[in-house]
């Protein structure tokens, strides 16, 4: 089902405090103030707004590298990821992660990490364990679910990129998520490029959702940059999830704006085609949206201008706060090394 | 009150495994063979018929996808238990264990836990080759976060399984194929263990022993037969490799007049008995009064056939050989190597195993 007219909105919303957010990242990378390998997700906001869209709380996600999107849309403190990248002691991770590793358990946006591959596995055996505690199959599940059962299974989402179905992890956990048809959403962000490579240089020609289908997924691929599809496929995949119809894999073609890493655009070093960006710029998530928006008439220039004030303010005065945080002391390196 | 039981090295670890499945509602035991007929050389044995099948599992042959799903499952709150019938297959774990599992609590800042334990098995004999009888201890335990154990034991072997899934953090739970029929003492009541500290096995005065998993037992061996011409030899069984016991290797050394032996069951590049060694120098570089020595595998891989592999483990007559030496006592040495010597071929742990495994 499209969005109604408020989620459009809401969405539009969601997608622009990313987009926002990560522009004002960009700008102030160069102060290097921000010591920690930073890959941004410009152009590609609207699959991580479009899928949680139909998450709550307890849903988790697990991410990769390019985790802002994911941490935010999930419902992550913004103040704290960019306390994070300035290696802040009040940052998500207390400084050890930066920003290829997030964590904000409160929105239930479990963690991102950067090994290409690393979270598939750990995502689906959070949703093994999910599985089992609604089935009681584990005899300690009312002791987990605090005393009584889930009303409705919670999924497990896993945000991962076109590179990842190269890794060997990434088709054991298909198996077995097939095999234990666990409440899980897998999302390939398929950019077409893995740090600088393209992927016509890593995988033969063939559609990746259809590898995930021969695992006996149920596998769609679709517009990623347009968030009502997004939505919509998300909606069916969560629903087929959290009803027990198994994994759920959606393939969303979207493109990577700036570089691999960094702050910066680098389409001067060809190893796009040229005119690809551009093209893709013209098919910008936000850019669509807000046309939608405007040409039916269910949002005006006001309101988008007050979108961005409000927007505007919120990222400043995150920005305000996290560059207020403290140094992580010396002799805190040591600490939890065991729980 | 002492409940004391005689029960094999692999019975304990059975037993520990079905105790640990009664105690810990959320513990999982998943491994490829744990329910198959041999049950992971029967320490596996109806644990399925008693715990249930959605607790007790075999799993697809994934080994590291397999690995991050048990982290996945811990960090959901599951105690899992993963097991590798041989250690060279953790190796296609190594990404999930180190990059994951061994700093997950740490690099996000203590807010997140894994309890997770791997049993793998080290091992030697009938043919078990250069992929099936690494001993990679030293490797794992060079893994900040990863707590590596190698009980020698029985008694430990059940205490340490209990408290290597009660502990909240990754365990690599060391087995040697060879201690599985060596039958000790268990008492199930001793108070749980921790997952540190060496143990004396043996007291006495005239040399330290420190010894890891089965080196401990040809340690042990060596020591009973010196004792015979009134060398009286002391065993530390260092157990966990990670959490190094130094202290105690010091002071058994200020019991026997600094005179060190450690053997350690790895080929010598980087063993723990080198990481023990060094250790022990620079903390208590006093405390060694005479060269100490080192017994460790040759550092190139098992060759299969027992023809040679019978000339590559080190075992109690080349320790017993070396006190000799260190006491300077070597016109004993042909008699106690001669009471050592078997007629069991070293391929084989004793009489009742005939192989294939």
């Amino acid at each position: 089902m499209s969005p109604a007219s408020a989620d459009l909105k809401h969405l539009y919303y969601q997608m622009l405090r990313i987009r926002r957010a990560e522009e004002a990242i960009a700008r102030r990378y160069a102060e290097q103030q921000m010591r920690c390998p930073t890959h941004l997700c410009i152009g590609e906001e609207a699959i991580a707004v479009g899928v949680c869209a139909h998450l709550t709380v307890q849903d988790k996600v697990f991410s990769n590298h390019r985790g802002h999107g994911h941490y935010l849309a999930k419902g992550g403190d913004l103040p704290r990821l960019l306390a994070e990248l300035y290696g802040f002691a009040e940052g998500c991770c207390g400084g050890r992660g930066g920003s290829m590793h997030l964590t904000d358990l409160d929105a239930g946006f479990v963690a991102s990490t950067p090994i290409v591959g690393g979270t598939v596995p750990l995502a689906a055996g959070y949703a093994w364990a999910e599985q089992m505690k609604k089935s009681g199959a584990a005899q300690g599940c009312a002791s987990v679910a605090g005393g009584r059962m889930p009303e409705a299974t919670n999924v497990v989402v896993i945000f991962f990129g076109d590179g990842c179905f190269e890794e060997g992890v990434m088709h054991e956990t298909l198996n077995f998520a097939v095999l234990k048809q666990l409440p899980l959403l897998f999302i390939c962000e398929n950019n077409q490029y893995s740090v600088m490579t393209p992927l016509a240089e890593r995988q033969p020609k063939r559609d990746i959702y259809k590898i995930a289908a021969a695992h006996g997924l149920h596998a769609v691929s679709g517009d990623g940059n347009r968030v009502d599809e997004v939505y919509e496929l998300a909606q069916a995949a969560v629903a087929n999830a959290r009803n027990g119809l198994g994994p759920q894999f959606l393939e969303l073609h979207t493109h990577r704006w700036p570089e691999h890493c960094g702050p910066n655009e680098d389409d001067d070093l060809g190893y796009r085609n040229p005119g690809e960006l551009a093209a893709w710029k013209l098919r910008c998530p936000l850019l669509q949206t807000r046309q939608t928006l405007l040409d039916a008439q269910l949002s005006d220039d006001a309101e988008i201008i007050q979108m961005e004030t409000c927007l505007a303010l919120e990222i400043e005065q995150a920005f305000a706060w996290a560059l207020q945080g403290t140094r992580p002391k010396i002799d805190s390196m040591r600490q939890h090394l065991y729980a | 009150m002492r409940d004391v039981r005689l029960m094999s090295y692999g019975e304990a670890i059975r037993e520990a495994l079905d105790d640990a499945l009664a105690q810990f509602p959320d513990m999982l035991l998943i491994g490829e063979g744990v329910p198959d007929p041999k049950t992971i050389f029967a320490t596996t044995q109806g644990l399925r018929e008693k715990h249930g099948a959605d607790r007790v599992l075999d799993m697809p042959l994934a080994e590291n996808g397999m690995t991050g799903i048990c982290i996945g499952a811990a960090l959901a709150g599951m105690r899992p238990v993963l097991v590798h019938q041989r250690i060279d297959f953790a190796l296609l774990s190594v990404d999930q264990l180190v990059n994951n599992a061994a700093k997950w609590h740490y690099m996000f800042d203590g807010q997140q836990q894994v309890p997770l334990v791997i049993r793998v098995i080290i091992g030697r004999g009938w043919g078990q080759g250069p992929q099936h009888s690494q001993s990679l201890q030293a490797m794992f335990a060079q893994v900040p976060g990863l707590k590596v154990v190698m009980p020698t034991t029985a008694g430990d072997a059940y205490h340490f399984m209990l408290a290597a899934i009660a502990d909240n953090n990754p365990v690599l739970f060391i087995e040697h194929r060879w201690l599985h029929h060596i039958i000790g003492e268990v008492d199930k009541q001793a108070p749980a263990a921790g997952l540190d500290g060496a143990a004396v096995m043996r007291e006495g005065r005239d040399v330290t022993l420190a010894a890891f998993s089965h080196m401990s037992i040809e340690a042990l061996k060596a020591a009973t037969t010196l004792a015979e011409h009134g060398i009286d030899a002391e065993v530390l069984d260092m157990r966990c490799v990670s959490a190094l016991d130094v202290e105690s290797v010091a002071a058994s050394l200020a019991k026997t007049g600094g005179k060190l032996l450690i053997a350690d069951c790895a080929p010598e590049m980087a063993s723990s008995g080198h990481q023990l060694l060094s250790k022990l120098v620079l903390a208590h570089g006093d405390s060694l009064k005479q060269a100490p020595r080192l017994i460790v595998y040759p550092n190139h891989p098992v060759p299969t056939s027992h023809y040679v592999a019978n000339h590559y483990y080190p075992g109690a007559e080349q320790i017993a050989s070396a006190v000799l030496e260190m006491l300077g006592r070597s016109e004993l040495t042909a008699s106690v190597i001669g009471a050592l010597q078997s007629d069991l071929p070293k391929d084989q742990p004793d009489r009742s195993f005939v192989g294939p495994f």
